[in-house]
């Protein structure tokens, strides 16, 4: 069942326990910043502020997905459900697209401001950590673009930050995909962008926003899987960019080809607040619509776990599994840990040795080199499993002939990457490292290849039957 | 009152006194308008003695770092809510 609206979604995290709603008044200058990331530092539960200072008609709703349990609930599942089966049924749902529907209306239009009426201010956006840049009005919000050449409609979530009254400044990748818009088609024709940034609606929104979809996917098709219902869809007041018509907050507004401002610094995902920049991609605000009594959704980012590294284990995953199935890589399974925050990643395989090890660092460094430490096991290693993961990187990667390292040419490095120095954030320079866990296949399995030595693979099936079947009975209060 | 301000510098060293320099400050006024930015051309100094007639200004860091002392800037001139440049231009410098 898809939720209707983001409020559906907070009394389904009130049923189970995941959702604290906090009723005394809190400030927006820094206070829902540090209970926010104190929520997460404790792995506690989401935080809806009912009584922000300066703004008593917002809420603001952070750490909607700030666990797995609530991925979970935004699913409509057990929030019980393991990790694995989340994985599952997520790659089964954006396996099985909608298409959205185009409405009239909705409730994002209940209330306007455009043009002169427009006042960034009016919104309850947070000052999150300490020596921010800014008021980060994008941090839990996704930005709709649309390609001039292609007529592609992109969702992607870049950070941005208020720059004053009718101005936001923020730094999407120079190589994401609002990136390749802005200087591949908008800045060479030396048009504006219309831009519209969206807070609240269903939360799968959000989390469909941080896929790394390939070009040209249409991110509400794959939100409408998710949610398996189709998203509706209405236009902007100022441009024709469609937006979900059951959205809390729409910021509708045009990026600049030639006008600049300063942006940052701002503590992002991997845990760390690196350099700020001088020249941040400006857009001047248009037009704000919002339903009554909106909630702004918000994510007090740092180190994990936290709505940027729990949904981005799933969506990241999936869209590394789906790039080496087509390239045909014998690969199992693909887990990206949220304390790895995207940066690395276990691609379990059928078989392994240098040349599979080889061909997953050049699918995975083909366009951009998001990831920077590469981990390959076994099919008898279950990536999910960290313990597991960790005794065969300590046991089968050779020092030297198990580990892979080679730059990454400009521009696919990955900026965000605190290992990198500055000269290297700043011009999308990088490197990647592949630790080959896996037994060569040219090793003779009788007599070379090490034989694992475990409960499951020493001993013979009927005493492991035997054994099993009398666990409890031994005195064992442990599963079988 | 003074009022204050925050700036954020790649490097210490581009905070030029005693002459006209340009820079983005925040707005630290508590209310709905704090962080509010301006570009601005201003006389900056170290010492609040040697421009008795400027408003307070904290400096931070590229990453953030509040510096122990603060500065003292006097308004010269507003330039408006944006500069002539290329969004990522640092970027697209960078990898020439």
């Amino acid at each position: 069942m898809a939720f209707k609206d983001l409020r559906q979604f907070i009394k389904a995290l009130d049923k189970t326990g995941d959702v604290v709603q906090i009723k005394q008044e809190v400030d927006w200058d820094l206070e829902v910043g540090a209970i926010g990331r104190r929520a997460y530092e404790l792995q506690g539960p989401a935080v809806l502020y009912e009584n922000v200072k300066d703004y008593k008609d917002f809420s603001i709703l952070g750490g909607s997905l700030g666990t797995f349990r609530r991925v979970a609930i935004a699913l409509g599942l057990d929030p019980e459900t393991p990790v694995k089966e989340l994985y599952a049924e997520y790659e089964r749902r954006i396996n099985q697209p909608i298409k959205p529907v185009i409405v009239k209306d909705g409730l994002c239009k209940q209330n306007k401001l455009i043009g002169d009426d427009v006042d960034l201010y009016s919104l309850p956006t947070p000052y999150i950590h300490d020596g921010d840049g800014g008021r980060y009005i994008g941090t839990w919000a996704f930005e709709v673009t649309h390609s001039l050449n292609t007529g592609w409609t992109n969702w992607g979530m870049y950070r941005f930050m208020i720059h004053n009254k009718k101005h936001i400044v923020g730094w999407p990748r120079y190589t994401s995909h609002l990136g390749m818009m802005l200087h591949g088609e908008y800045i060479p024709q030396k048009k504006k962008m219309p831009i519209a940034l969206v807070l609240g609606g269903d939360p799968v929104y959000q989390m469909v926003a941080t896929a790394p979809l390939a070009i040209n996917a249409d991110e509400a098709e794959y939100a409408g899987g998710l949610r398996q219902a189709p998203v509706e869809l209405v236009k902007c007041e100022t441009s024709d960019l469609m937006v979900p018509a059951n959205a809390d907050i729409v910021i509708e507004g045009e990026a600049y080809p030639d006008r600049t401002a300063q942006e940052g610094p701002f503590a992002e995902y991997p845990g760390y607040r690196m350099e700020g920049a001088k020249n941040g991609v400006l857009w001047q605000v248009k037009a704000i619509t919002y339903r009554n009594s909106p909630i702004f959704t918000t994510i007090s980012l740092g180190v994990p776990p936290d709505d940027s590294s729990i949904a981005a284990s799933l969506t990241a995953a999936l869209a590394i599994k789906r790039r080496l199935l087509r390239h045909e890589v014998p690969i199992t399974e693909v887990y990206v840990p949220p304390y790895g925050v995207t940066h690395i990643v276990v691609v379990g395989v059928k078989s392994g040795g240098n040349a599979v090890a080889k061909q997953i660092k050049d699918v995975l460094t083909a366009r951009r080199a998001d990831v920077n430490k590469i981990i390959v096991v076994d099919d008898d290693v279950d990536p999910f499993d960290f313990d597991q993961v960790i005794h065969a990187f300590a046991t089968k990667c050779h020092p030297i002939r198990g580990i892979f390292c080679e730059n990454v040419e400009a521009p696919k490095g990955n900026p965000l990457t605190p290992a990198y120095n500055s000269q290297e954030r700043r011009a999308y320079r990088g490197a990647i490292a592949l630790f080959d866990c896996t037994w060569p296949p040219e090793l003779d399995r009788m007599n070379e290849v090490p034989v694992k030595n475990s409960f499951d693979t020493m001993f013979p099936e009927e005493m492991k039957k035997k054994i099993i079947a009398n666990w409890e009975s031994f005195g064992f209060r442990e599963k079988k | 009152m003074k009022k204050q301000y925050v700036t954020f510098v790649p490097d210490i060293k581009d905070l030029v006194e005693n002459s006209e320099v340009t820079l983005t400050i925040k707005d630290l006024t508590p209310g709905r308008t704090k962080y509010d930015a301006r570009i601005v051309k201003a006389i900056l100094s170290s010492n609040a003695k040697r421009l008795p007639e400027g408003d307070v200004l904290q400096v931070r860091s590229w990453t953030g770092v509040l510096y122990p002392k603060p500065w003292t800037i006097k308004v010269v001139k507003d330039l408006g809510d944006s500069e002539a440049g290329l969004p990522h231009g640092e970027t697209v410098k960078a990898k020439k």
